[in-house]
C-alpha cells in the first residue's frame, strides 16, 4: 500500500500543491489526470522522492523518503515525463542501465534488455542509436529501462511500484494499448502502478482508480465511474464534457458527435 | 590510434551491446601503452640506446654508471610521469564530460587546469607565509595539494554558475571557464611579478608545460594524489552513467547523486591539479581521449574510464618522445606538441558536431 498524505509543495514562488493526497494499492493501476499545470507531474515527482515537500510518503509502514537511493531503487521505477540523454548511447546500452541492484546478478540478466526491448514492441532496435530513435520510440525505449529496473513485479513477497509520467503520450494508438496492457499486467502480477495520463477513454478503459486534480488540490479520487463524471470532468477542465458509456449489447447507440444542430 | 575505420558506429552489432569491443579495445591499449614505454624509455639526448643495455643485461654486463644515470634517474622518472600525467588529464577530461553531461567539458579549456595552476604559484610564493604545522604536515606535497585545491574550487565555481536544477548550459560553462581562466592567469601573473629569486627557481622546477624537469623528487610529491584520482575514478563509472539520463533519473536508479558529484569534483581536481603541479598546463589530453574513445566503444563509462587512462598515458609518452626527436638535442615544450596535434582534432570534434542533436 503506498500512501501519500497532505503532500504540499513550493516551486520558486509558487505554491504548486495544497495538501494533495494519493493511496494506491499494488495489484491495481491506479491513474491521476487532471489539466495542464493541475500538479500531477509535481505530486508524482514529490511521491518518487524527486522534489522535497512537506507532508509524509508511506510505503508499506516505512516512510519512503527516509530510505536511501539504492533501496528505492529496488522497490519501485520512475519514466519522466521528458527525458534526454547526454551521450551517443546505443538502445540497448541504455536500457541495459535499468539493469541494477539485485537483478543484474540473475544467471540470465545479459538477456533481460533484449527482452525488455521486446516487451515494448522495439525487438531489434537494441543496436541502434537512442538519439537516432523517433520520439515515439525513445518513449518506449525509456519504457523497457524502468521496467528491466522492477523486472518482476513482486521481488520476496513484497510488491514493486511503477511510476510513470504520461506514459503514452507520444504514442501512437497501437502503441498506448500495449503499454496499457503492460501495465496492467504488472499490476495484475502484483505490483503497483500510479500513471499520469491525459488520455480519458484509455483512463477509463484501465484504471482501476483514478484521481482528478485541480490547480494543486485532488478534486475526487475513487472508481473510474464515481470520479469521470460529467460534473467533475465539466469544472476541472473547464469546459462542458459529456460522458457517454456505450449500452448492453446490441442496443442502439448514437455517437453525440453525429447530432445535428438544427 | 585514430577510430576512423569504425567511423559513426558503423560497425556496431545488432544487439547494441559493445562491452566485448571495448574490452578488445582496452587489451589493445595494454599493449599500445607498453610499447610507447620502451620507446619512451630508448629516446633521448643522452645517446644511451635500449639496445646495448638490454644486450649487457642478458651477457650480465654492469652498466656504465653513464647508462644508469640516464636510464634511472632520468628517462624513467619521465616515462612514470608522463604516463600518471596523461592518464590523469584524460580521466579528469572524461569524469568532468560525464559530469557536465557534455563532451566539450574540459579541464584545460574551462578554467580548472588555470585555477590550479594558480594554487601551485601562491603554494610556492606565499606558502612560507603558512602556519608551520600546516607546512610540516604538507611536506613535499604542499605544491601539488595547493593546486588540487585551486583546480577544486575553480570546479566548484564552474558547477554552481552554469548548472541550475540539474542542467548544465555549455554557453554559460564555457563563458565561465573562459572568466575564471583569465582571472587564474592574471592573480598567477601578479604573484610571479612579486616572487624572489629563490621562489622564480621553484617556479621553474614546478613546470612549464614540460616533462623535461621530470625527477624522483617530483614524482614522489604528485604521484599519491594522482593515484588517489585514478582508484576513484573507477567508483564514479555507474553514477557518471546514469547521470547521462539527467539527475532525477540517475537518482531513480539508485544512485546517490549528491556524494557522487562531489567525489566527481574531487577528482577532477586531484587529477588536475597534481598533473598541472608536475607539468604544467598540458592542452586537449582531457578532450580529445575520451572522444575518440566514445566513437570506438560507446561512452560506457565502465569501460570509458580505464580506457582514457590508458591512451591519454600512451598519447602523452609518444607526444613526449615527439618533442624530445623533433629539434633535438633541443627539446620543444610537450604543451606544444599536444597543441600542434590536438587542437585540429579538436576542431574536427566540433566540426563533426555542428550538426548533432545532443549538443
Ligand atoms: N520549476 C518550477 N518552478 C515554478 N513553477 C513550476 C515549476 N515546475 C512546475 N511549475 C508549476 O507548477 C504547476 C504544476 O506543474 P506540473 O508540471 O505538476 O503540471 P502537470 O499537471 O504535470 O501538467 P501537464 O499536464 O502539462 O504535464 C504549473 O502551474 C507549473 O507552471
Ligand atoms: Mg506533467
Amino acid at each position: 500500500m503506498l500512501e501519500a498524505r497532505d503532500i504540499s509543495v513550493t516551486l520558486g514562488r509558487k505554491q504548486v500543491l495544497y495538501g494533495a493526497g494519493l493511496r494506491a494499492k499494488p495489484g491495481a493501476t491506479t491513474v491521476i489526470v487532471g489539466p495542464n499545470g493541475s500538479g500531477k507531474t509535481t505530486l508524482l515527482r514529490a511521491i518518487t522522492g524527486d522534489l522535497a515537500c512537506r507532508g509524509s510518503v508511506w510505503l508499506d509502514r516505512e516512510d519512503m523518503r527516509a530510505l536511501p537511493p539504492h533501496a528505492l531503487a529496488e522497490c519501485r521505477a520512475v519514466l519522466p515525463q521528458a527525458s534526454v540523454l547526454a551521450f551517443p548511447f546505443t538502445v540497448h546500452e541504455v536500457v541495459r542501465l535499468g539493469l541494477t541492484g539485485r537483478i543484474a546478478l540473475r544467471p540470465d540478466a545479459a538477456q533481460l534488455p533484449a527482452r525488455a526491448l521486446d516487451r515494448v514492441g522495439l525487438a531489434g532496435y537494441g543496436g541502434r542509436f537512442f538519439q537516432e530513435l523517433s520520439g515515439g520510440e525513445q518513449a518506449r525505449a525509456q519504457l523497457a529501462r524502468v521496467l528491466l529496473q522492477v523486472w518482476e513485479p513482486v521481488q520476496d513477497g513484497v510488491p514493486r511500484w511503477l511510476f510513470l509520467d504520461e506514459p503514452v503520450a507520444a504514442l501512437d494508438i497501437g502503441h498506448q494499448l500495449q503499454v496499457m496492457y503492460l501495465a496492467r499486467r504488472f499490476a495484475q502480477q502484483g505490483g503497483g502502478v500510479v500513471a499520469v495520463m491525459h488520455d480519458l477513454n484509455l483512463t477509463a478503459m484501465f484504471a482501476d482508480h483514478v484521481m482528478l486534480m485541480l490547480d494543486g488540490r485532488v478534486l475526487a479520487q475513487g472508481a473510474v465511474r464515481e470520479v469521470l463524471t460529467e460534473q467533475n470532468l465539466s469544472r476541472a477542465y473547464g469546459c462542458r464534457l459529456r460522458v457517454s458509456s456505450p449500452p448492453a449489447q446490441g442496443a442502439t447507440y448514437i455517437l453525440p458527435q453525429a447530432a445535428e444542430i438544427a | 590510434m585514430v577510430a576512423l575505420p569504425w567511423g559513426r558506429g558503423t560497425e556496431r552489432d545488432a544487439t547494441g551491446d559493445r562491452s566485448e569491443r571495448a574490452r578488445l579495445t582496452i587489451l589493445a591499449l595494454v599493449v599500445f601503452v607498453m610499447l610507447a614505454a620502451v620507446a619512451s624509455l630508448g629516446t633521448g639526448a643522452a645517446g644511451v640506446s635500449l639496445g646495448d643495455v638490454l644486450a649487457k643485461w642478458i651477457t650480465g654486463e654492469a652498466l656504465s654508471l653513464r647508462e644508469r644515470v640516464v636510464l634511472f634517474d632520468i628517462r624513467l622518472p619521465r616515462l612514470l610521469t608522463g604516463m600518471l600525467v596523461g592518464a590523469s588529464l584524460a580521466v579528469s577530461g572524461a569524469v568532468m564530460q560525464g559530469l557536465f553531461r557534455n563532451p566539450l567539458a574540459d579541464p584545460g579549456i574551462v578554467g580548472v587546469g588555470a585555477g590550479a595552476g594558480l594554487g601551485a604559484v601562491l603554494a610556492i610564493v606565499l606558502g612560507a607565509f603558512l602556519p608551520p604545522a600546516v607546512l610540516a604536515f604538507t611536506g613535499m606535497h604542499l605544491v601539488p595539494l595547493a593546486a588540487f585545491f585551486g583546480g577544486w574550487a575553480t570546479t566548484l565555481i564552474l558547477y554552481r554558475v552554469s548548472t541550475r536544477a540539474g542542467r548544465t548550459s555549455v554557453a554559460t560553462m564555457l563563458l565561465a571557464g573562459i572568466a575564471l581562466g583569465a582571472l587564474s592567469g592574471a592573480l598567477t601573473g601578479i604573484l610571479v611579478y612579486i616572487a624572489d629569486d629563490q621562489q622564480l627557481r621553484d617556479l621553474t622546477f614546478w613546470g612549464l608545460g614540460s616533462l623535461a624537469g621530470a625527477s624522483w623528487a617530483k614524482l614522489a610529491a604528485a604521484a599519491p594524489i594522482m593515484m588517489l584520482a585514478l582508484l576513484a575514478a573507477p567508483m564514479l563509472a555507474r553514477a557518471l552513467n546514469g547521470l547521462a539520463l539527467g539527475e532525477g533519473a540517475a537518482a531513480h536508479l539508485g544512485i546517490a547523486v549528491q556524494r557522487m558529484k562531489n567525489l566527481a569534483i574531487l577528482t577532477v581536481a586531484a587529477a588536475t591539479g597534481a598533473a598541472v603541479a608536475v607539468s604544467g598546463g598540458i592542452g586537449f589530453i582531457g578532450i580529445v581521449v575520451p572522444h575518440l574513445l566514445r566513437l570506438v566503444m560507446g561512452p560506457d563509462h565502465r569501460f570509458l574510464l580505464p580506457a582514457a587512462a590508458l591512451l591519454g598515458a600512451g598519447l602523452l609518452l609518444l607526444a613526449d618522445i615527439i618533442s624530445r626527436l623533433i629539434i633535438a638535442p633541443a627539446e620543444l615544450p610537450i604543451g606544444i606538441v599536444t597543441a600542434v596535434l590536438g587542437g585540429p582534432v579538436f576542431l574536427w570534434i566540433l566540426l563533426r558536431r555542428r550538426g548533432i542533436v545532443d549538443m
